[in-house]
């Protein structure tokens, strides 16, 4: 019995590092214009490479620029943008698969198949077909990836939809004379959320190193934009001598793609029934 | 006057019929017992009335229920007939609740598919509604993993009847009671029954549901009718040698005394 106390108040403790964490990073990507005193785009040549001093905390790059200003508004750049696609997958996916699921029959099968294409190719390819196609650019890249992770989140709903919709309740709300649409909000919709909630916290880890890699290959984020994967790829020249330039973005994706695990990892606890009586 | 009327209702599945030729007349106020054993096609009779067989199955006859034949109303008609006018009652209690939904919640949303009334007043219904099949006010605020069995079968009588449908349709509502349990329910039932004037299909495997309170009784056989008639004429003077069968099956129904076999042969 102590024991089952101890780690729930551990995980809770683990919680709330991690929210917190997760707030301040959060904040300040929304905040960055009062914490920035530097124009994260203005090239300086006279000040380049410079090591980091109080005038900047974590020096300058090859053009110049204050290094601190840019992971910043990186932040802002790299999980917005992350944020975003992910909310525009699930826009589009949680629907689809509910009323794929809900239907059935021909419907179902014509959804289905759509997402099955889209599934046939690996996430990094699809991105790198379309920006190749559409031409490089952020705009593009996002596009790439809502279309490449929309059939997960249609997906997992469709099968989750057709599992609770054979049950009794659903039944019985159809006897009660409620529409289909107000079963699935009602009745079905709950039963997704956790799911959902889970599968996009996982994902937008993901989400965050297509965007960081694609940027970093020259198809994502275009100069002078300080996206993180663009910023490894401008410091990529300078490894030798100025290593820390490639290690301070690499350092920011890490630490960001590991919170969003870890988010993810919690809410699937948070979520599991059955973990939780058990405990 | 007959409520609700089948007519050769045959229902279709790929290989084989379930339901053949089946005709059954159920009078206003009256209840009536629809009686076999699992798989004879039963509830897939009650399915077809409700318009919720699944879609692999499929219904030829007529089922008049008023002045509509159920069979030929489109979806958004049979809609307003469900619940309004034709209730139905589950045998699994614990299914028919969706879990993150309170009581209160569940009565919400059907008095607001049916009807136009203001939050205040759908709550007293509600609560009234609850009271009725004696239970407490405060069940309207739990959650269904919160009640019992029999909390929650009386709640799902308690929301069929709500909106005093012409006929309620209670699918071997107390198979998975107790007996106890199952005794109050039916007991309320026929309380409700009385003070409504709903009709009752009241569909079930076991004869010892139905002496009691049925008016009528139809034996069901491998998807067809075979007996139909009062309930103390088909229990006491069965025609067909399979209702005898079933009489004999529920112990308490034995007419001769109870005997053991070896003792008497």
């Amino acid at each position: 019995m102590e024991l089952v106390i101890k780690g729930k108040s551990k995980r809770r403790w683990r919680m709330t590092v991690l929210f917190t964490v997760m707030a301040t990073i959060l904040a300040v990507a929304a905040y960055t214009f009062l914490i920035v005193k530097h124009d994260p785009a203005l090239v300086n040549l006279e000040e380049r490479l410079w090591p980091a001093s109080m005038e900047h905390p974590l020096g300058t790059d090859h053009l110049g620029r204050d290094v601190l200003t840019r992971l910043l508004l990186g932040a802002q750049l790299t999980v917005g943008y992350g944020l975003l696609s992910l909310f525009a997958a699930v826009i589009i996916g949680v629907p689809f698969g509910m009323i794929a699921g809900f239907k059935g029959g021909l419907i179902d099968r014509i959804f289905m198949r759509i997402a099955d294409a889209f599934l046939a190719f690996p996430d990094t390819i699809v991105a790198i077909v379309l920006s190749g196609l559409l031409g490089p650019g952020i705009e593009n890249l996002l596009l790439a990836i809502v279309l490449v992770k929309w059939v997960n989140y249609a997906r997992l709903v469709r099968s989750t939809v057709i599992t609770e919709r054979q049950k009794e309740y659903v039944t019985v709300a159809k006897i009660n004379g409620l529409s289909s649409f107000g079963i699935m909000r009602k009745h079905l919709f709950p039963h997704l959320i956790g799911n959902v909630l889970v599968l996009s916290s996982l994902d937008l880890g993901k989400i965050i190193l297509l965007i960081s890699s694609l940027s970093y290959i020259g198809l994502g984020a275009q100069p002078p934009a300080p996206e993180w994967g663009a910023m490894l790829n401008d410091a990529r020249p300078y490894f030798q001598s100025n290593m820390l330039l490639m290690i301070y973005p690499g350092l920011a994706i890490v630490f960001v793609v590991l919170l969003t695990n870890m988010l993810g990892d919690y809410l699937r606890d948070a979520f599991d029934v059955k973990k939780e009586v058990g405990s | 006057m007959s409520i609700l009327s089948v007519r050769q209702l045959h229902i279709m599945g790929k290989q084989n019929d379930i339901v053949k030729n089946l005709s059954l007349d159920v009078q206003e106020g009256e209840w009536f017992a629809l009686v076999g054993q699992s798989g004879s096609g039963k509830s897939m009779t009650a399915m077809a009335i409700c318009q919720l067989l699944a879609p692999n199955l499929q219904a030829k006859g007529e089922i008049w229920c008023g002045e509509k034949n159920l069979l030929t109303l489109s979806s958004s008609e049979i809609r307003k007939f469900r619940g309004k006018r034709l209730a139905y009652i589950f045998q699994d209690y614990q299914g028919s609740f969706t879990p993150f939904l309170t009581i209160g919640q569940h009565f919400d949303e059907y008095q607001r598919t049916h009807l136009n009334l203001s939050k205040k007043a759908r709550r007293q219904q509600a609560v009234n509604a609850l009271i009725s099949v004696g239970l407490n006010e405060d069940i309207y605020g739990r959650y269904p993993f919160q009640l019992s069995g029999g909390q929650l079968q009386r709640v799902s009588i308690s929301m069929a009847l709500l909106l005093e449908p012409d006929i309620l349709i209670a699918d071997e509502p107390t198979t998975a009671l107790d007996s106890v349990s199952s005794f109050k329910v039916l007991q309320l039932l026929s309380k409700l029954q009385k003070e409504t004037g709903c009709a009752i299909l009241f569909i079930t495997h076991d004869l010892r549901h139905v002496r009691k309170y049925a008016d009528r009784i139809a034996v069901m056989k491998d998807g067809a009718i075979i007996e139909t008639g009062d309930k103390n004429r088909v229990l006491n003077h069965p025609q067909h040698a399979y209702t005898n069968e079933l009489i004999q099956s529920s112990p308490s129904l034995r007419r001769i005394p109870f005997k053991l076999e070896g003792v008497s042969g």
